[in-house]
């Protein structure tokens, strides 16, 4: 929330210039007004969705397609939280979403950034192949092996159960390709010198590399998490039992049951969004640079 | 120090070294390990498998058989599978398209100077914040008879429109919602490409008098390349993929019209339970993710080596 002081709306020194001053700064004018306008077009669009979730948890069933449309509740209904809340398990899809996302994260920062490590500042024979071997693993999505690996989740007898939700998901080859990108700008000579000071590798990592790393980790981070919350075609396909329903997958099997609730659907939508909204206020750079960096070159 | 002494140490430390090293490619293997196991079981088995129910007639409960190219020639003369394929491409071509111009245009509007610049555009970021299943349930309200959206379309004089009821709007619909996610995410990602380029850039082009229109085809435009290439790949890619929303919203109907291949392949294997048929299917979508994903990696490793 930095820039709140409204920025000087033209090059000042043109402004200031004595002759076609006026006319360049009235065409900048016109220029901003233009931005603006699109600027707000464009956020309404990104709103809207946004406003009408939450105006619409907060109605009376009566009231959900009135005609005029109600943009603003009235009555406001809390009801609709407490009666959704309570009809399904939610505090228990909500703790399993947290605890597969929580674990998918944790172990693709470990197992990143020490193959990135590995890859990045140590020589050994077949780096190069099996840098690509990794990275080859990005044109393998789930929605290509779902098959076969519902298959070898079955083998594993991992059906309906932590291991097999988050396992499959510890480590991701965008993770490893990032993680050695940003590793490959860390000098040689401090590592070399700590290992001169008797330093093992294992400490040298812990205590030297990966602080070093803080920023690739968190966006990297705060990006898995997002996609490990959003999870719903593995679920949806390894989990039949109710006690493992993820959250994405609980308000889908909540719409197919309670189609026209609209009430109780929005305010599930509205608590399935909010630990999305509260990462993004308060890791609002790194949840943008996550993005950012899924766009990372060179 | 006497020369002899100087290098007589000096072996000493060579030796030291060449034995360090293969104490230190140890660890480098040692530290890969977990990754390359985890990736080799539930990546690279599971495609090489594919492959191999892909020939095989497998339901669960009886054993495989395998049917050669049985599965492949049924495929395609599979009217619902070409049907499939069909709608795949055009969600594709219609989600990807309009993305391109409409993020790289937001991130333009958002490299300006703008009073509230950081606020305004954590606002249009709001899609991407929301989760995929919530997205779904949302706009699948959205989208009703007498939803906001003909609500909003009304006040410009345009009869409702019965979105996911008819097989002729319900993919219009769910592509829409695809280009509202996409759009923001690309945004960002030209965001970051636009300020690599260099300030001097434009500050030389104001001075020799080009204009913005001048300066975005001469400067803006060449200098974007890698990033626009990128962009292109992973929309057609994230594209490819969609499941969450057509699964929610429409279930593949009505008609099939929303009836992606992620879609149709996770329903010919576990609701149908024709695993060889739904793996050929997906050897059909590798393929496709593969000839991207190759473009994508190189774009990514370019300036190596």
């Amino acid at each position: 929330m930095g820039n709140l002081t409204p920025a000087p709306a033209m090059g000042t020194t043109y402004a200031r210039k004595p002759r076609g001053g006026f006319l360049r700064w009235a065409l900048r004018q016109r220029g901003n007004v233009l931005a603006y306008a699109l600027v707000a077009v464009a956020v309404a669009i990104a709103l809207i969705p946004y406003f009408w979730m939450v105006s619409s948890s907060l109605k009376t069933m009566t009231n959900m397609f009135s005609v005029p449309v109600q943009w603003i509740p009235d009555p406001v209904n809390w009801r609709s939280y407490v009666i959704a809340w309570h009809a399904q398990d939610f505090p228990r899809y909500f703790l399993n979403s947290g605890f597969v996302a929580a674990a998918i994260t944790l172990g693709n920062l470990l197992l990143a950034s020490l193959a990135g490590y590995s890859l990045a500042k140590f020589r050994y024979f077949g780096r190069g192949l099996l840098f690509l071997l990794i990275l080859s693993t990005m044109m393998l999505p789930l929605e290509v092996t779902m098959v076969p690996l519902f298959l070898i989740i079955k083998r594993l007898d991992w059906v309906n159960s932590y291991q097999g939700l988050i396992v499959p998901f510890l480590i991701d080859g965008f993770g490893v390709f990032l993680m050695r990108q940003y590793m490959l700008g860390i000098p040689k000579d401090l590592i070399d010198s700590a290992r001169i000071d008797g330093a093992s590798e294992l400490r040298i990592f812990w205590q030297i590399v990966l602080p070093l790393c803080k920023p690739a980790l968190v966006a990297l981070g705060v990006f898995t998490f997002r996609e490990a919350w959003d999870m719903y075609i593995w679920p949806l396909i390894i989990v039949s039992k109710d006690s493992l329903r993820t959250l994405p997958l609980a308000i889908s099997l909540f719409m197919s049951s309670y189609g026209t609730a609209w009430d109780q659907l929005m305010a599930i939508a509205v608590l399935g969004t909010l630990p999305m909204i509260v990462l993004f206020f308060f890791l609002q750079r790194a949840f943008i640079q996550g993005i950012a960096i899924t766009g990372l070159k060179e | 120090m006497s020369s002899a002494v100087h290098a007589e140490s000096h072996t000493v430390r060579r030796r030291l070294r060449v034995g360090l090293a293969a104490k230190q490619a140890m660890f480098g293997y040692a530290i890969l390990f977990p990754t390359i196991a985890i990736l080799c079981i539930f990546r690279f088995v599971p495609m090489i498998q594919a492959f191999i129910i892909s020939f095989s007639k497998y339901d669960l409960i009886h054993p495989a058989q395998f049917v050669g190219f049985a599965n492949f020639v049924d495929l395609v003369q599979d009217p619902l599978f070409l049907n499939s394929f069909k709608v795949s491409l055009i969600y594709v071509v219609f989600s990807v398209l309009p993305v391109w111009p409409l993020s790289l245009a937001l991130a333009i509007l958002f490299n300006r100077r703008l009073a509230f610049k950081n606020v305004l555009r954590s606002a249009v970021f709001m899609p991407v914040v929301m989760p995929a299943v919530v997205m779904a349930v949302v706009w699948t309200f959205l989208y009703q008879q007498d939803g906001a959206l003909n609500t909003i379309l009304g006040w410009a004089g345009i009869n409702p429109i019965p979105w996911l009821r008819s097989s002729a709007y319900a993919l219009p619909a769910v592509i829409l919602i695809g280009i509202w996610r996409a759009t923001p995410y690309y945004m960002v990602i030209f965001l970051a490409g636009l300020q690599a380029i260099p300030a001097e850039y434009y500050e030389a082009a104001e001075i020799d008098g080009a204009g913005h229109w001048s300066s975005f085809w001469n400067i803006t435009l060449p200098l974007l390349r890698p990033t626009s290439l990128l962009v292109m790949v992973m929309t057609v890619i994230v594209a490819m993929k969609v499941f969450a929303v057509p699964m929610i919203m429409t279930g593949g109907g009505p008609a099939d019209s929303t009836r992606v291949l992620p879609l149709f392949i996770y329903q010919t294997a576990f609701e149908f339970f024709d695993m060889g048929r739904a793996s050929a299917m997906s050897v059909f979508l590798f393929v496709a993710v593969m000839l991207f994903s190759v473009a994508q990696i190189r774009i990514f490793t370019r300036g190596e080596e």
